[in-house]
């Protein structure tokens, strides 16, 4: 080669070197503008996926369109890495082609999101379909509704109904947040369930014969019991043997970080009369923060790290379950990591809890330390970390000696002395073992299930409303206007009954409680205690009108 | 002569005339072929990985609790931090590649026989400087695949007999897998090996000037062809070619092919398939074939015959009638190579 052919080479690689450099420079600028949201972000459809996007977005465009929007989609995560099956599982079936299933379950998240799906499997919220045989449930499919189908009573005008279907509000209701137990249709006319297709480890179903009763289309397709399905409860109880729904909080199927993060997204089942969580926290400076700071919130951040990212206000995701600063930036997909009282019960509990996840219950000191694999406290200084980026150790300290102090008076005012009134009523043939059929069964549930419930998450989020007015006032009002007057008139009713030593034995109860210091002012009066009050107020406001 | 020129050369005892002398040394003019001019390649890929991998350092934090969040910020946060790292990691490839193309030229054409055994022996030297580089480079990233090389790597050199606890002590900053051992590696990929390299380049280029560059007389050569050509700008345009080639693919390389991050290294997960970086499958393929010391040894002996090999084929030159064994050996050796390194590659065990 001449130098001067040479010459002419080194100029043309300059160059070409010099675009590559211009492609990069615009590659980046590109890229910057995506994450900042200036500019959609560039989807590549992976070729398997490629027949299912084209047919899908004639057919249900809002599918595809949602998909478009992932973060699945940027990074080249098509249909069929979620929806692809193996020809044995239960509700598999040709689809054009390739062998899918409808129903995307915790197990087939694991294939790319293994970690987090094992965190979710250990959390409460994996357990959310145990109420499937709970005291809610019994109040859904038989108080509510009936555990079976039955004949309508009169016509519908302009609907043919010839059953009443009996779980209608379970499948509606309970089970839309806390999951359902997802069937297919047996050839006999009832349900296929996990129970009867008993995976294996891989979520293989084992018995054939159960396998060999699923109803399935002309086209091969496995149906599924429209009760169970559609359902993103987060405690599914899936067909492959795994617990829960990832779409419960990462809506498909765009699976936004976005949404996630924010508290509407827990607000689907948080909120109500019996856990209000998300009212409360929009009751509290949290969330009034977080309505007026959303803009600086950076929701739309990679890692979302609280301390890096943002730390404008905390949104649920923020204290339960993201990551910050003091831990690394580790997310938990377990939120009861940082959960240090459990409110679910009528008595709260202490979560220390065991090598399963479970809340040890154990009294005796030595041996409940043997047991405690997570203790409260560990579980509480996670929840610190978090609290201490906007507040002092001091502060942190203080507000939860406040709350504990909340949670205990609640556990022994109230809710112990609950318990023991209705042990006894129970155990002395004053109620029957069946719930709800006794009116006070309901005052009971109300107590604790829905007031008790508000007063204590009202104190665990710093909310002083549900504490107060929602929470304990009607905590107590119903606990000394209806219970203890509801019991006592049972008991009446006993003693004329001739069941005088029931009546005894429970009256012995109640006189028991009431006796005690913080109830005596209920039959004894608190005059000298009112007469005090009256004079404080008349020194600092004055000698007011008579109420 | 420039008031600048007449400046510097007040002040720095080197005339023009005496640069011109030492920079337009004769080039033998086999060097005229692209082949024989790819000497200067990894040098010159070790000039980009000295730039980008100072640039990588700015942000790489060598503990594990930050190490990967560090490297997975270069890619998504930093500016053009994908496009460095990315470089880097292909430059690498390269460079491991230049290195082993380099010296199949230099044995193929017989360019280590005396009296230049002492600069095969410091080529050899920086081969394994440049494996040694690559081998800690990947083991920064801190993914679960680099977690786990680096820690098979350091339980194989627990076998080597004698020293081999020793030695996995001093690379793992203890027996197991550490806090201190990210930051041991770190030294040694960004300081240790590469001042190494630097020392080792000096020796092998200085060793060259000494003895002038081997030269090579070709069948299809006309009878008039000149020995020699000037450095300057011929040869100088020549490298500057190849500079710029390289510079182009791997452009091309880092954004087509950018380097990916796999998932956070976890010590208490261990993969279902763990593979080294493709420049160890033929160590690791040979370490499956035979077990433990064996396997270890063998390959220690056979890395001696590669250090060894001038003498080797000098006595063998000289005392036996095989003028030509080194090109058979050589066959041998790069098909081994070759087959082992796809076997290890298409198997998942």
């Amino acid at each position: 080669m001449t130098l001067e052919t040479k010459r002419y080479v080194i100029a043309a690689l300059g160059g070409l070197f010099l675009v590559s450099l211009i492609l990069v420079q615009w590659m980046e600028t590109a890229r910057k503008a995506e994450e900042a949201g200036l500019r959609p972000p560039h989807i590549s459809v992976p070729a398997e996926s490629r027949e299912c996007v084209e047919c899908h977005a004639e057919e249900n465009p809002g599918i595809v369109v949602h998909w478009e929007g992932s973060t699945h989609a940027e990074k080249g995560v098509g249909c069929l890495e979620c929806h692809a099956a193996a020809l044995e599982e239960a509700d598999s079936y040709l689809h054009h082609g390739e062998q899918i299933a409808t129903i995307v379950s915790p197990r087939d998240c694991a294939r790319c999101h293994d970690h987090e799906a094992e965190e979710f499997a250990q959390s409460h919220h994996a357990a959310a379909g145990n109420i499937l045989a709970s005291l809610d449930n019994f109040l859904a499919e038989t108080v509510e509704g009936a555990r079976m189908a039955f004949k309508p009573h009169s016509p519908t005008p302009g609907k043919a109904v010839d059953m009443v279907n009996g779980f209608a509000s379970a499948f509606s209701g309970c089970q839309q947040c806390h999951g359902s137990k997802v069937a297919l249709q047996s050839t006999d006319g009832g349900r296929i369930t996990v129970d009867d297709l008993q995976p294996d480890a891989d979520g293989v179903p084992t018995n054939l014969d159960a396998v060999a009763r699923i109803v399935r289309s002309e086209e091969g397709r496995a149906l599924l019991h429209a009760g169970t399905w559609p359902n993103t409860g987060i405690g599914r109880l899936n067909l492959d043997g795994s617990r829960g729904s990832c779409t419960a909080c990462h809506s498909r199927h765009d699976f936004s970080p976005r949404r996630a993060r924010q508290p509407e997204n827990c607000g689907k089942c948080h909120l109500g009369p019996d856990h209000p969580q998300k009212e409360i926290y929009e009751e509290s400076k949290h969330g009034v923060a977080f309505r007026d700071l959303k803009d600086d919130m950076n929701l739309d951040a990679g890692r979302w790290v609280l301390g890096v990212d943002y730390a404008a206000a905390p949104t649920c995701a923020t204290c339960h379950m993201s990551g910050n600063i003091r831990n690394g930036g580790r997310v938990t997909h377990d939120p009861g990591e940082r959960i240090s009282w459990t409110n679910r019960p009528a008595v709260s509990l202490v979560m220390d809890t065991d090598i399963n996840h479970d809340i040890v219950t154990e009294t005796e000191p030595d041996l409940r330390r043997s047991l405690i694999h997570d203790s409260a406290e560990q579980k509480r200084d996670r929840m610190k970390e978090v609290c201490s980026h906007c507040h002092t150790d001091d502060y942190v300290n203080g507000f939860y000696r406040q709350y504990d102090d909340l949670i205990i008076l609640y556990n022994e005012k109230f809710a112990k002395s609950g318990l023991a009134i209705m042990g006894a009523l129970l155990s002395n043939g004053l109620r029957t073992p069946t719930q709800f059929d006794d009116e006070v069964e309901w005052t009971w549930f109300y107590l604790w299930h829905h007031e008790g419930r508000r007063a204590r998450h009202g104190a665990s989020m710093m909310a002083p409303d549900y504490t107060h007015w929602h929470g304990m006032y009607e905590v107590a009002e119903r606990f000394y206007m209806e219970l203890i007057p509801q019991t006592r008139e049972i008991v009446q009713h006993a003693r004329e009954g001739g069941r005088g030593n029931a009546a005894r034995a429970v009256e012995q109860v109640v006189d028991e409680i009431l006796a005690r210091p913080e109830h005596v002012w209920f039959e004894e009066g608190a005059e000298a205690q009112a007469e005090r009050i009256r004079q404080e107020m008349e020194r600092r406001y004055g000698r007011g009108q008579e109420q | 002569m420039s008031a600048v020129g007449r400046w510097l050369g007040d002040r720095l005892p080197v005339s023009g005339q005496q640069f011109r002398e030492l920079t337009n040394e004769p080039v033998p003019y086999h060097l005229k072929r692209w082949w024989f001019a790819l000497g200067g390649t990894p040098a010159y890929l070790f000039i980009v990985q000295i730039f980008t991998g100072i640039l990588l350092a700015f942000y790489y934090e060598a503990s594990p609790s930050a190490a990967y969040a560090s490297v997975e910020a270069i890619t998504r946060d930093v500016s053009f931090g994908w496009y460095i790292r990315s470089i880097h990691k292909w430059a690498a490839t390269l460079m491991i590649v230049a290195v082993i193309l380099h010296q199949i030229r230099v044995f193929f054409t017989g360019a280590y026989r005396k009296p230049r055994e002492i600069n095969w022996i410091v080529g050899m030297c920086l081969l394994f400087c440049t494996l040694m580089t690559g081998f800690t480079g990947y083991s920064l990233v801190y993914e679960q695949l680099s977690f786990w090389g680096a820690t098979v790597g350091a339980n194989i050199t627990d076998t080597v007999p004698l020293i081999g606890g020793f030695l996995k002590r001093m690379m793992l900053a203890g027996d197991t897998y550490n806090q201190s051992t990210l930051s041991r590696f770190f030294i040694l990929h960004a300081a240790v090996l590469p001042v190494t390299i630097v020392l080792l380049l000096a020796v092998h280029i200085t060793i060259i000037r000494l003895q002038g560059v081997t030269e090579f007389r070709f069948r299809d050569e006309e009878g008039g062809t000149p020995r020699t050509f000037n450095f300057f700008p011929d040869h100088l345009y020549t490298e500057v070619i190849i500079g710029l080639v390289l510079m182009v693919l791997l452009s091309a390389l880092a954004t087509i092919l950018p380097a990916t991050l796999g998932p956070p290294a976890d010590p208490l997960q261990t993969p279902e398939v763990i593979k080294p970086e493709w420049f160890f499958y033929v160590a690791f393929r040979w370490l499956k074939l035979f077990s433990g010391t064996a396997a270890v040894l063998s390959m220690g002996f056979i890395v001696f015959v590669m250090f060894a090999w001038p003498f080797i084929d000098g006595w063998i030159r000289k005392h036996t009638r095989f003028q030509e064994a080194s090109v058979w050996v050589g066959i041998a050796g790069v098909l081994t190579i070759v087959g082992m390194t796809l076997w290890e590659a298409l198997v998942r065990h």
